[in-house]
């Protein structure tokens, strides 16, 4: 596990970050893509398609794309069974984007699996802070 | 076509979590042999084809059933990767890093339902 050792912009921790945003932004952009473009087409928008016409969504793909490859990244240093809870606080920040930008309403059920979710990280990253002084 | 949502959800799940394990196990031997090791090329392309398979089917599914059901089970697969790689890969794993999975697992389903 020496190479977690890794700094900088090479830091395992710090592209699984850099996933997470990936991630984030672009299913922000495909929403917002995906509005811009529904009313092009009264068929062809229930296929997708039309959303091609948005430069956000092109983007959106540019940054899935990424995503796939600083995940591949991240799983050659870090275990599996740390690296994917620890990818999942995209499904909090989603909600909490959605909320901030896109002016959704967030249930309050929804806010208590928000406060889940963060209370399973920080349980999650105290072994981890162990696991890195060890190194 | 109920019998069909019983069948399918569970294999797209199976399909990630299996996705995830292979590109993982890929991923760990390539630092080791290689990105030309054929070992590591077959792990890499079984799990991308897993990846796959998982995000047809789930494009299947959201095409019948709405989102706030799919996506739940999609949530689940937090404690069954966190288990599985466990089991399979040998990670280290304990009381802690479990009772983290199963809160995570617990919030995004919360979360993706409503």
């Amino acid at each position: 596990m020496t190479n977690n050792r890794r700094s900088g912009f090479a830091n395992p921790w710090f592209v699984l970050a850099l996933e997470v945003i990936c991630v984030l932004v672009y299913e922000l952009l495909q929403k917002r893509g995906a509005n811009e473009t529904a009313n092009l087409s009264q068929v062809w928008s229930w296929t997708g398609l039309t959303a091609l016409m948005s430069p956000l969504v092109w983007l959106a793909m540019l940054l899935m794309i990424a995503s796939l490859l600083s995940w591949l990244y991240v799983l050659r240093y870090i275990p599996l069974s740390v690296a994917f809870p620890f990818s999942r606080v995209v499904d909090v920040l989603v909600p909490l984007s959605c909320w901030l930008i896109l002016d959704e309403d967030i249930s309050p059920r929804r806010w208590f699996g928000i406060a889940l979710v963060i209370i399973g990280l920080l349980l999650t990253a105290k072994p981890v802070a162990r696991l890195e002084e060890k190194l | 076509m109920r019998w069909l949502v019983v069948v399918l959800i569970p294999i797209a799940l199976i399909a990630f979590v299996t996705g995830q394990l292979l590109l993982k196990y890929a991923m760990e031997s390539s630092a080791i042999k290689g990105f030309r090791d054929p070992r590591v090329i077959s792990f890499l392309g079984f799990g991308v084809l897993s990846m796959s398979v998982n995000f047809f089917l789930t494009l299947g599914l959201l095409s019948h059933l709405d989102l706030s059901f799919v996506y739940p089970f999609q949530g689940l697969s937090v404690i069954i990767i966190s288990v599985t790689a466990a089991i399979v890969l040998r990670e280290k794993f304990n009381l802690r890093l479990a009772i983290g999975a199963i809160l995570i697992t617990a919030g995004v389903v919360l979360v993706s339902m409503s």
